[in-house]
């Protein structure tokens, strides 16, 4: 679905050119959800940011569905570790906005809203403003807002990262039993975490980067059982395998 | 403030040096002369409300205008890394130069384009206000822009937003609380700079502008106390309503626009406990009105259709023309820098008039009574803060009054101070000082309540249970504590007040000139007597340069040092 050819980034801060991303060379397929895991500063939200479009890569090609990526794919939506939500807009809003870009307003905009917000547990919330809401609430409302453009592809950056233990535990729970849910339009997810065990509880298939530059040091498939626990034969294992392959 | 200091020295000693240059290109006394003709009308109480009509006219248009500039030129400076290079130090150039100095030159400029009629004193006017507001708003813009999130931006954009549903939802709103907050700011400067401008032209320049400023110094040069006073409780009056009905519920209503991330700010909790007077409950009653107006209304698609193909043929059409505008702007820009500096090499040319040599000692009075004004409202306002740190009850009621000074303009107290102090208690000298300490002290005094409202209460309950003494924790706590405010409030403060002094070194009051020995005196009269070029620009290049580096050489060192010693964590 995507694939990424010789991708390499580089900023230059005045003057020096810093390499953040060397050579990366990976394949998304369909219906996977992949788990992109690595130490801060190593180039994961960079490479995310490639993937969606936001950002040009310095060199290299990015193909979806075959066709070379030109600006923001969207096809494509993203969630964010700050939520990134307009704190100025309710929420029901904040979930229309991706709906409006794309011309869809009024009662059917509404009510593909409503649907997706009933679907992460927000139904009641529509037209509470997003200071009013906990950091779990939030982060609901920035799933919601992805959701609703009906992706193909959905990208996530450390989505739990900012929330509490016990918060992101349970929205871990939803995001997997939404992506498993076949009604749902989007199957494929790339999410990037530097939490291991979150990594290896979650993905079909795992990215570990490597620092300076970012690279990827290994792609592993992880094939326990789903629903999967901490306490699985082979967990602590795989958890322990990728911690060495990333120091 | 809250904008941080662009230093980048190359730039600001260039755009001292165009300023100056393209002011030389007046003459004084011609263009004033041409001018002169016009009937001069004694005004009575019943001009008032027309009085107060023409200011606010004068206000509204000076202030749209500048919110037109800001966001060109905030824009610019916020998305364009190289625009923003040569824009900020221009901004702030434009912040620390005391403007008033430059209004002779304006109206020449307008009086030589539009005749001597109203029209160009008119726009000098406009002018001058202008020059008072933009820079601040522009500033606003700028921050408005470049401190909206990084992730924030890329959800808008990965979303797919563009165009004008980007400014709607992202750009506007995001620049909605820096821009009310110094809107606020903007419109008190401009209150100051209208009123001085009437003034002025009132006075030395014998224009008849309609304007509350006009009214009230004619009313006192006759002695009409009656009409004065009454000019001064309209003007209090309307400022204080705008203040209420306008600026106040605004900057309630711009909290909404913040993030979540960023802590509360300056003195905000003293802002919102004020009443908000009608204009939230009034806007959202407009909004749901207009709302269902256009939902019902039949041309409704077609109409949005033709707003967003007019938005987008103006997009393209802005973006074919800006090259050719740009070169356009570099050549006029350059034709005028041209002619300037040809005009002060002209004017510079030897002989220098005999008053050149009394430039310095001028220059060091005017500097001399700046700071006699500035060590005087730091004598009464540190003593009060003290006493409202003791008296936390009293803060809010301070606030209110210390909010309520500075939003009235000082200038508007000038008549009176002239009418009371003319030829009495020092005269001059003390009208002067008396000018520059009305405008200061209320900046000064704002500024120490915010920072001693931060003081952390922890704190000096540690140092109480150490056994300090009162005095002791005032020396150890509290003063440090309010350092970075005070240098905040000083530095707007001190530049602000050399306007004063162009204003109040220099009087015509009952047909009579009243003068000291000053820089400012001797700005206005190289304009309005004796129309001597070469003193002018000398004048006024001294006095740009000692406050322009004045600022570079001493206030950003202080800030820099206090906020990096005295600056409380969280
Ligand atoms: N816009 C940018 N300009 C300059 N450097 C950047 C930019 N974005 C990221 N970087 C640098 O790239 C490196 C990787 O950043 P990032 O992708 O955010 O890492 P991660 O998400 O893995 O923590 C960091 O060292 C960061 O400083
Ligand atoms: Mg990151």
């Amino acid at each position: 679905m995507l694939e990424l050819r010789h991708v390499f980034k580089s900023f230059s801060d005045r003057g020096r050119v810093m390499p953040v991303l060397h050579d990366i060379q990976t394949t998304i397929e369909d219906g996977q959800l992949v788990c992109i895991v690595g130490p801060s500063g190593c180039g994961k939200s960079t490479l995310l940011r490639i993937m969606m479009g936001l950002a040009p890569p310095t060199s290299g090609e990015i193909l979806y569905h075959g066709s070379p990526l030109a600006g923001v794919n969207l096809r494509a939506a993203m969630v964010f570790q700050s939520f990134a939500l307009l704190p100025w807009l309710t929420v029901q809003s904040n979930v229309e906005l991706g709906l409006k870009a794309r011309g869809l307003t009024g009662a059917l905009a509404q009510q593909r809203a409503n649907f997706y917000l009933d679907k992460v547990g927000l139904d009641g919330y529509e037209e509470a403003y997003p200071s009013e809401l906990s950091g779990g609430m939030k982060q609901r409302a920035g799933i919601a807002r992805a959701l609703a453009v009906e992706p193909d592809l959905l990208f996530m950056d450390e989505p739990f990262a900012g929330l509490d233990a016990l918060t992101s535990a349970n929205l871990r729970e939803e995001v997997l039993t939404l992506w498993s849910d076949r009604a749902l339009p989007v199957h494929t997810v790339v999410m990037v975490t530097h939490i291991i065990e979150e990594a290896v509880l979650m993905a079909d298939r795992v990215l570990v980067m490597a620092q300076q530059p970012g690279r990827i040091a290994a792609d592993l498939d992880v094939s326990l059982e789903r629903p999967r626990n901490k306490r699985d034969p082979g967990f602590d294992a795989l958890v322990d395998s990728i911690f060495e392959k990333i120091v | 403030m809250p904008v941080n200091r662009p230093s980048s020295r190359g730039w600001t000693v260039v755009l001292v040096a165009l300023l100056l240059a393209a002011a030389t290109l007046f003459q004084g006394p011609r263009a004033l002369q041409m001018a002169r003709a016009v009937v001069y009308s004694e005004p009575g109480f019943a001009d008032l409300p027309g009085a107060a009509a023409w200011s606010l006219m004068r206000m509204t248009v000076s202030y749209l205008a500048s919110l037109a500039f800001a966001w060109l030129v905030g824009y610019q400076a916020a998305t364009n890394p190289r625009a923003a290079r040569v824009l900020l130090p221009l901004l702030d150039v434009g912040q620390s130069v005391p403007v008033l100095g430059f209004f002779p030159a304006a109206i020449f400029l307008f009086v030589t384009l539009l005749g001597g009629g109203r029209i160009g004193f008119e726009l000098a006017a406009i002018f001058l206000i202008f020059t008072s507001q933009s820079w601040n708003l522009a500033f606003g813009v700028y921050e408005g822009l470049s401190t909206i999130p990084l992730e924030t931006r890329a959800a808008t954009e990965s979303l797919g937003l563009r165009g004008p549903l980007l400014w709607r939802t992202l750009y506007l709103p995001a620049c909605v609380p820096s821009l009310v907050y110094n809107s606020i700011l903007s419109w008190a400067n401009g209150w100051y700079f209208l009123i001085a401008s009437e003034i002025i032209v009132s006075g030395p320049v014998h224009y008849d502008l309609p304007g509350l400023g006009s009214v009230m110094s004619q009313a006192f040069a006759r002695g009409d106390l009656r009409l004065a006073i009454g000019a001064i409780l309209v003007l209090t009056t309307l400022v204080l309503a705008i203040e209420f009905v306008v600026w106040r519920p605004l900057r309630a209503w711009s909290m909404r626009f913040r993030y979540d991330t960023q802590g509360s700010g300056e003195g905000e909790e003293a802002m919102l406990r004020l009443p908000d007077l009608g204009l939230p409950a009034l806007m959202r009653a407009a909004r749901t009105a207009v709302r269902a107006l256009w939902a019902h209304a039949p041309a409704r698609r077609g109409a949005s259709r033709v707003a967003s193909a007019t938005a987008r043929s103006l997009a393209r059409g802005a973006r074919a023309l800006r090259w050719p505008l740009a070169a356009a702007s570099v050549v006029l820009l350059a034709a005028i820098s041209a002619m300037g500096v040809w005009a002060m090499v002209r004017a510079l040319r030897p002989p220098w008039p005999p008053e050149a040599a009394s430039v310095p000692l001028a220059l060091l009075l005017s500097f001399l009574r700046i700071n006699a004004a500035y060590v005087l409202a730091l004598l009464w306002t540190i003593p009060v803060t003290l006493w409202a740190y003791e008296h936390p009850r009293g803060t809010r009621a301070l606030t209110v009054v210390a909010q309520v000074g500075a939003s009235l303009p000082a200038t508007a107290f000038f008549p009176v101070l002239v009418a009371l102090l003319v030829d009495r208690y020092g005269g001059m000298e003390m009208i002067s000082i008396a000018l520059a300490l009305t405008g200061m002290q209320w900046y000064l005094l704002f500024n120490l309540l915010a920072g001693v409202q931060r003081v952390p209460n922890d704190l000096r309950e540690s140092l109480r249970s150490l056994g300090l003494s009162r005095p002791a924790i005032w020396r150890r706590l509290v003063l440090p504590a309010c350092m970075p405010s005070l240098v905040t409030g000083s530095v707007v403060a001190w530049g602000g007040t050399w306007n004063a002094l162009i204003l109040s070194e220099y009087v015509a009051y009952r047909d009579r000139v009243y003068e000291v020995v000053g820089v400012g005196a001797l700005i206005n009269r190289a304009t309005f007597k004796t129309g001597n070029r070469a003193l002018l620009f000398l004048s006024l290049a001294a006095l740009v340069i000692t406050v322009v580096a004045f600022n570079r050489l001493v206030w950003d060192r202080v800030y820099r040092h206090v906020n990096a010693r005295y600056r409380m964590e969280g």
